[in-house]
């Protein structure tokens, strides 16, 4: 894989054939796709299926890109975004006839903060933010898309992606002001 | 940039001011020499929330995804095709193949070519009537 190519150049090859350049757009995109996905939903099996519909819609898109246009890479969140907030809906629909328990995922007095543990609290804190608020954060912190495209992606003015960050980076402060020294 | 901007930016995007809004960036570095307490503080508090947030890894790749994404993509041309078909299941194959016919022609070959008094008096012969032939016999 040729680290320097670029993403439409990559994908000319995979429009003509050349299973060398599917390897490498799959290597350079899927594990951002799956990590995007995994942090909407929190649930891999549910990444998993949008990571790959993503891409599916993606080499159908091959022929057809037009260089010079929209950013691949932005498109393609665009596409795995669309796609969690439908199963975010089917999930809602659902729950709205099934109400889930609620569990309880602060740690008891003699629950220990493993490391890992970190990981699932702040997994179980995303996962109760609003969608939008989720979306955000997971854009610019875990993403690391600039502010420009995560608010394009968004459809939202800067100024509202930032009002989406801070409330949704104050939730998760709250959630998780037990391991935050005060 | 106003303390306030410099701590809304601190809670929206993090403790790492590298990944701030490229356009804040240079107002920034300004307010940390004009203000360092201020800005250490806020860069602070966001960062102990970053460093929590980044204990959530994400789910590595699995070989089955990675296998099923490739194999929906657009299939390889057909002269690519054929290529990719022969030195993968092909030439397995051909191999097989090729060794089994050189071992039937190799003893065909090994069952004709015994050395043979007949052949070599025919042999004999043969050069006799080329030397007729041209003129040249004795």
């Amino acid at each position: 894989m040729d680290p320097g190519e670029g993403d439409e150049a990559l994908l000319a090859r995979v429009a003509a054939g050349d299973p060398a350049a599917v390897r490498s757009l799959v290597a350079r995109k899927l594990p951002r796709l799956l990590a995007l996905a995994g942090r909407m939903l929190g649930e891999t099996a549910e990444a998993e299926d949008v990571a790959q519909e993503t891409f599916i819609r993606a080499w159908k898109q091959a022929g057809n890109w037009k260089p010079g246009g929209a950013r691949f890479d932005t498109w393609l969140h665009r596409v795995a975004l669309n796609l969690c907030y439908d199963r975010l809906r089917r999930r809602r629909e659902v729950a709205m006839d099934n109400p889930p328990d609620l569990a309880d995922d602060a740690p008891g007095p003699d629950r220990g903060l493993q490391a890992r543990d970190v990981g699932r609290r702040v997994a179980a804190a995303m996962a109760a933010l609003p969608d939008r608020q989720r979306e955000a954060v997971s854009l610019c912190h875990y993403q690391e898309v600039t502010n420009i495209e995560a608010a394009a992606l968004m459809g939202v003015s800067i100024e509202a992606l930032e009002s989406l960050l801070s409330r949704g980076r104050r939730a998760l402060r709250v959630a998780l002001s037990d391991m935050i020294e005060p | 940039m106003t303390p306030q901007r410099f701590e809304i930016l601190a809670q929206a995007y993090g403790g790492d001011v590298a990944r701030w809004p490229s356009a804040e960036r240079e107002a920034a570095g300004a307010m940390m020499i004009e203000q360092p307490d201020l800005a250490a503080a806020a860069l602070a508090r966001a960062g102990e929330l970053d460093a929590l947030m980044d204990a959530w890894t994400p789910v590595p790749v699995s070989h089955a995804l990675r296998e099923r994404v490739i194999a929906a993509a657009p299939p390889p041309r057909a002269r690519n095709g054929i290529i990719a078909w022969f030195w993968g299941a092909g030439l397995g194959a051909g191999l097989a193949a090729a060794c089994a016919a050189g071992l039937v022609v190799g003893v065909e070959i090994s069952n004709v070519a015994q050395p043979d008094e007949s052949v070599s008096a025919a042999l004999d012969g043969y050069d006799d009537l080329t030397t007729d032939l041209t003129g040249d016999g004795a």
